[in-house]
C-alpha cells in the first residue's frame, strides 16, 4: 500500500471514529438527561401551602421561630410517620401561626427514627436542608409528600433532591455533601428520645422558664393542649 | 508554508498527558485514602462530584480510568508510527467524549463544579486537537528521523 493510500485510509477511519464517538456522545447525555436521577421531573406537592405557613417565620438550623423565643417546645419525629404528618398539617400550623409568629415560642423538629433505616437517610437530607436555613420547609414538605412506609422512596436520591430543591436549598452541591455528614446527628437524637423515655412519634417535650428544665409532653392530640402546655412554661 | 514540526507536538503531547496521569492520580488518591479532593478555589464541588455514582464506571473509579488513559496517551507520544499516530488519536478521542459526558453530568446533574475535573477535560480538549492534527498532518509518513523536525 502507498504512502496516500496508507494516509487516506487512516483519515477514513478517524472521520468515522471521530463521527461514532460524537454521536456515542449525545446519545448517552440524551439518555442521562432523560433519567430522574436529578429530582427535576419529580413533582412535589404542597410548595405553596407550605411556603404560606412558614413565610416570615425564621428558620435556623431545625429551630422555626424566634431564637431568643422563652419556650422551646422540641418534637421528636420520624419524616417516614404518617401521624407525624397528620400533627404537620392538622395541629401544628396553628401554634406557628400565633405563639411562634409572635415570638412566645420556637418548635425544634429532632430525628426520632422508629420506622425503617430509610427514615435516618431523609433525616439526615432534613438537617442538610437545615444548614441552609430550609431545614422546616423541607421537613414540612416531606410530611406532605410521604408513601407507603419503608417502601424505598425516602431515602431515594432524586425524592430527597427534588424535596431540597422545592424547599428552596440554594446549594444543592453542599446539601449533597452534607447528607454524609449528618447521620450522626440523626442517631443522636433519636439516642436522646429513647433515654427520655420516649417510644413512639411524634413525642413533644418543652423548655421553658417555668417547665423545671425539660418537661415532657409525650403525644398530646390537640393543638389546645399544646398551647396550654406552651402557656404554662413560659 | 511550513508543516507543524512532529518532534514539537509528540512533546506538547508527553507534556499534557504527564500533567494528567499526576491530576487523575491526585483524585484516584485522594480517594483512596477514604477522603475526598480538595477544591483549591473553595467549595465542595469536588467533594460531591467524587461521591457521587458517576465517579464509578462499572465498579471503577473513573479517576483510575484516567490514569490509564493519559498514561497510554504518553507512551504514544514517545513512538514516530502511524500506529502510535491513530492509537493517540482514538485515545484522545474517548478521553474527549468521555469528559464532554462527564462535564454536563456535573453541571446539569450533579450540579456540582470540580475543578480538578475540569481541568482534566481541558486537558483533554487540547489533546484531542494536537494529536488530531498529528494524525492529519503526518498520517502516513515515515517514521521521524530522530533529530530531523
Amino acid at each position: 500500500m502507498s504512502e496516500a493510500d496508507r494516509r487516506s485510509r487512516l483519515l477514513r477511519i478517524a472521520a468515522g471514529a471521530t463521527f461514532l464517538a460524537l454521536a456515542a456522545v449525545l446519545v448517552l447525555i440524551a439518555i442521562t438527561a432523560s433519567g430522574s436521577g436529578d429530582g427535576g421531573d419529580t413533582e412535589i406537592e404542597g410548595k405553596a401551602a407550605v411556603a404560606k405557613l412558614l413565610e416570615g417565620i425564621p428558620q435556623r438550623q431545625m429551630t422555626l421561630g424566634d431564637p431568643k423565643a422563652a419556650v422551646e417546645l422540641i418534637e421528636f419525629g420520624d419524616l417516614q410517620c404518617p401521624t407525624c404528618a397528620g400533627y404537620a398539617e392538622e395541629i401544628l400550623p396553628a401554634i406557628m401561626e400565633t405563639q411562634v409568629r409572635k415570638g412566645e415560642a420556637k418548635i425544634d423538629f429532632r430525628n426520632f427514627t422508629i420506622i425503617g433505616p430509610e427514615s435516618a437517610a431523609a433525616g439526615a437530607a432534613a438537617l442538610a436542608a437545615a444548614a441552609q436555613g430550609r431545614g422546616w420547609s423541607f421537613v414540612e414538605l416531606f410530611y406532605r409528600n410521604q408513601s407507603a412506609e419503608n417502601s424505598g422512596y425516602a431515602d431515594d436520591d432524586a425524592f430527597l433532591r427534588a424535596l431540597a430543591r422545592a424547599a428552596g436549598v440554594a446549594d444543592l452541591g453542599r446539601w449533597d455533601a452534607d447528607r454524609a455528614r449528618m447521620t450522626g446527628r440523626v442517631e443522636e437524637t433519636s439516642q436522646e428520645a429513647k433515654n427520655l423515655g420516649f417510644d413512639g412519634t411524634p413525642s413533644f417535650a418543652i423548655k421553658g422558664p417555668k417547665a423545671g428544665g425539660i418537661k415532657l409532653l409525650g403525644t398530646p392530640e390537640t393543638t389546645g393542649a399544646l398551647e396550654d402546655a406552651i402557656e404554662e412554661a413560659g | 508554508m511550513s508543516r507543524l514540526d512532529e518532534g514539537s507536538l509528540q512533546r506538547a503531547i508527553a507534556f499534557l498527558a504527564a500533567l494528567g496521569v499526576g491530576l487523575a492520580a491526585y483524585l484516584a488518591i485522594a480517594e483512596a485514602n477514604g477522603g475526598s479532593p480538595v477544591c483549591l478555589a473553595g467549595g465542595s464541588g469536588c467533594e460531591t462530584v467524587a461521591r457521587s455514582s458517576w465517579s464509578h464506571l462499572a465498579g471503577v473509579n473513573v479517576a483510575v480510568l484516567g490514569i490509564a488513559g493519559y498514561a497510554l496517551l504518553l507512551a504514544t507520544a514517545f513512538f514516530a508510527s502511524d500506529t502510535a499516530r491513530f492509537a493517540g488519536f482514538v485515545l484522545a478521542l474517548g478521553g474527549f467524549g468521555y469528559s464532554v459526558f462527564l462535564t454536563y453530568v456535573e453541571l446539569f446533574k450533579i450540579e456540582a463544579a470540580c475543578q480538578w475535573c475540569l481541568a482534566s477535560a481541558v486537558l483533554m480538549t487540547i489533546l484531542f486537537a494536537l494529536c488530531a492534527a498529528r494524525l492529519i498532518v503526518y498520517a502516513g509518513t515515515a517514521a521521524a528521523i530522530p533529530g530531523r523536525a
